[in-house]
């Protein structure tokens, strides 16, 4: 009997070797099916949240579309479960995709790990990267020039504030959500010196209850517009404008049109408009110059309204909330960050010391 | 505006109200249970599935009072199941609760993904809010009316609970035995009082304590369901009914307190200059401390209380 058993768990491991053999086999026969193709691996936290995640698989999904063969990508969720992040990241390199997209969680893994696969491409996204700390040639940063496209929503907020004062509701207090700030603080000041800004972080990008509490209490304060650059915790921020009947100035993607979509119609009209980033444009824009031979890795692309990596979602509660000589004022300004004539100051070029300076100057 | 005009402002201390009643009903749910002997941190976790399912009744039925049943009921489920898993498997009830939080925060976020196709909001569920209420000759009253009446109907519901519970705990006969079987199983045991039972009882009522708390985030303090929406006040709430002791009164104390230093913490930000990173351990902060008053003040009472019995006995044996 305890042969049979013998010769029993013999053969079983046989058949597991066997499986495995074949597994490797099978891999390695489609790595050389899709050898030409440039297999770009995307990792995101979750899809479906209807702004910047989405956005990036959409731009992944059209570059697919638009280099057909050339390209085969695909796209990881790696959940809220933050251990998972670095595994999943790992997985991707370990599978031989040719190029990583990550966003700007990653930077740390993207650091460490990125010597170790020379051959494997890590682009991020919405970050910098400091490439003086190491041989990162085959790394490339994307960062979205949020203060340009804020500095235009500050100019309209500030324009069309009744009280002088508008606000400012952040996430966390980072260098990414500053650099909202100050452009948008730059902005307002431009349209009217004598502006002021209330400003509040939730300290969390999930607590919507909070966000209202601190929405409602900027519009306490008549704030006649506060900036959401919140996150889920904005949410809270919308339901507070539609019950004191002001504005938000949406964030990221064209926050009116999405929650017109959801049928909840009371939410877009407190949204006259939107500061977008165009994060699907900008990855598809980095496969096109991938595939030409054009994208310059080793370095940090920074892509402002000349480029369309941020800009303002037009949209009919933005005609109907501003009028055409306002609109106007605005493409104006706009074309004068594009040529140069404005410089919009930047979060990731000042010391905190100076961020809290322009914070101070326009504190009620 | 300073801190001065801040504290004489109704707004403030209506939003001091509307910020304490989640935690308040919470705090209620976790006495409750802990006065029956077992520590319920599923709290969290049931407000956000109660949370969810109060939007998902009430926009399936058009009745906002439906949706609050569904709440209650999948807010009950799940302590009773905590319930369950200590009592039956023998389970650490710790442990037990933290598998339910992390079901919930990818639980909810999977059902409202089957159900809007969308992974942060309910925004596309047309789901209804709990209505807001005058109350008369409160309301014409200066200052008091602005801050008391107004509110939500469910805030109203939080502060009677406050009597409901003391009522029931220290007027009834279940009371007692909740109390009992809390104080000393065996004991209560050997005189005829199902352990068992009576836990479950408390724990059905906590369990409705808390699906009122998930049900008031969604449907009244919000008007929809967003991910992950509790943002730890079912833990808060855990601290505000220890910090309270036995007495729901000073479970309301407790919790009125974190709404307060939560509202100051909101109203700070906006009108000075004091850094974030503070403001944001100012609700912690005050726990700490609420904490060691709480304990100390205990201790010190339980040392007179030595003291008192030392004098007796030397007087006796005198």
């Amino acid at each position: 009997m305890k042969k049979y058993l013998n010769l029993l768990l013999l053969m079983l491991i046989a058949v597991v070797a066997a499986a495995c053999g074949n597994g490797e086999g099978s891999g390695t026969g489609s790595e050389s099916d899709s050898g030409d193709a440039l297999a770009v691996t995307l990792l995101v936290e979750t899809t479906g949240d209807l702004s910047f995640n989405d956005s990036a698989v959409e731009g992944i999904a059209a570059a697919q579309e638009e280099y057909g063969d050339q390209v085969s990508t695909e796209v990881i969720e790696y959940g809220s479960d933050l251990s998972r992040m670095e595994g999943n990241f790992l997985d991707a390199a370990d599978e031989g995709a040719d190029v990583i997209i990550v966003p700007s969680q990653f930077v740390d893994l993207v650091a460490t790990y990125a010597p170790d696969y020379p051959d494997t491409q890590f682009w991020l996204f919405d970050t910098d990267f400091d490439y003086e700390a190491g041989d990162y040639e085959n790394v490339y940063s994307i960062v979205y020039s949020a203060n340009e496209a804020s500095y235009l929503g500050g100019y309209l907020a500030a324009s069309t504030s009744e009280s002088d004062v508008i606000g400012f509701l952040g996430g966390m207090d980072t260098n990414i959500i500053r650099d909202f700030y100050v452009g948008y603080a730059q902005g307002a000041l431009e349209a009217n010196p004598d502006i002021e800004i209330v400003s509040s972080f939730v300290g969390a990008w999930d607590d919507s209850a909070r966000g209202k509490e601190l929405g409602l209490s900027m519009y306490n304060q008549d704030a006649s517009l506060v900036f959401n650059v919140a996150g889920g915790s904005g949410v809270g921020l919308i339901e507070a404008a539609v019950e004191q009947d002001r504005q938000v100035l949406g964030v990221d993607s064209d926050q009116a049109a999405m929650y017109e979509a959801q049928g909840q119609d009371d939410y877009a009209a407190v949204i006259p408009t939107s500061v977008l980033k165009n994060v699907g444009d900008s990855l598809n824009r980095a496969i096109g110059l991938h595939l030409e031979g054009n994208l310059s890795t080793g370095a940090t692309d920074y892509l402002g309204l000349v480029e369309e990596g941020v800009g303002l979602a037009d949209n009919d509660y933005f005609k109907e909330a501003y009028d055409q000589e306002l609109i106007d004022e605005t493409l104006e300004k706009r074309q004068q960050i594009i040529d140069g004539e404005i410089e919009v100051q930047s979060a990731y070029d000042m010391s905190p010391e100076e961020i809290e300076e322009v914070e101070n100057s326009v504190r009620p | 505006m300073d801190v001065l005009n801040l504290l004489t402002d109704s707004n403030f201390w209506f939003g001091v109200l509307r910020s304490t009643t989640p935690v308040l009903f919470a705090a209620l749910a976790s006495l409750m249970s802990s006065i029956s002997g077992i520590t319920n941190m599923a709290l969290e976790g049931a407000m956000l599935f109660a949370a969810l399912f109060a939007v998902i009744g009430s926009a399936l039925t058009g009745n906002i009072w439906i949706g609050l049943l569904f709440a209650v009921i999948v807010s009950v489920v799940v302590t009773l199941a905590l319930g369950f898993f200590k009592m039956r498997l023998k389970a650490d009830e710790i442990m037990v609760a933290i598998a339910i939080n992390l079901l919930a925060t990818g639980g909810t976020v999977f059902i409202l993904y089957l159900i809007t196709g969308n992974k942060s909001t309910s925004s596309s569920l047309p789901s209804g809010v709990f209505p807001a209420l005058n109350i008369p000759l409160i309301e014409n009253i200066p200052f008091i009316g602005n801050v008391v009446s107004g509110h939500n109907i469910l805030v109203y519901v939080a502060f009677l609970s406050v009597i409901v519970v003391y009522y029931l705990l220290y007027r009834t006969a279940l009371g007692l035995r909740i109390r009992s079987i809390g104080g000393n199983e065996e004991a209560a045991e050997s005189v005829g009082v199902s352990v068992e039972k009576t836990r479950y009882t408390a724990l059905l009522i906590s369990g409705i304590l808390t699906g009122l708390s998930g049900a008031y985030l969604s449907m009244g303090y919000l008007s929809i369901f967003t991910a992950g929406m509790t943002a730890g006040r079912g833990y808060i709430a855990l601290a505000a009914s220890f910090v309270g002791g036995t007495n729901p009164f000073g479970t309301m104390l407790a919790s009125g307190l974190f709404g307060l230093f939560d509202q100051l913490g909101n109203q700070l930000q906006s009108i000075s200059n004091t850094p974030q990173e503070f403001i944001f351990m100012i609700p912690y902060l005050a726990t700490v401390i609420m904490y060691t008053v709480f304990a100390y003040r205990r201790s010190t009472r339980q040392q007179r209380a030595n003291k008192k019995l030392m004098k007796q006995r030397e007087a006796e044996a005198q």
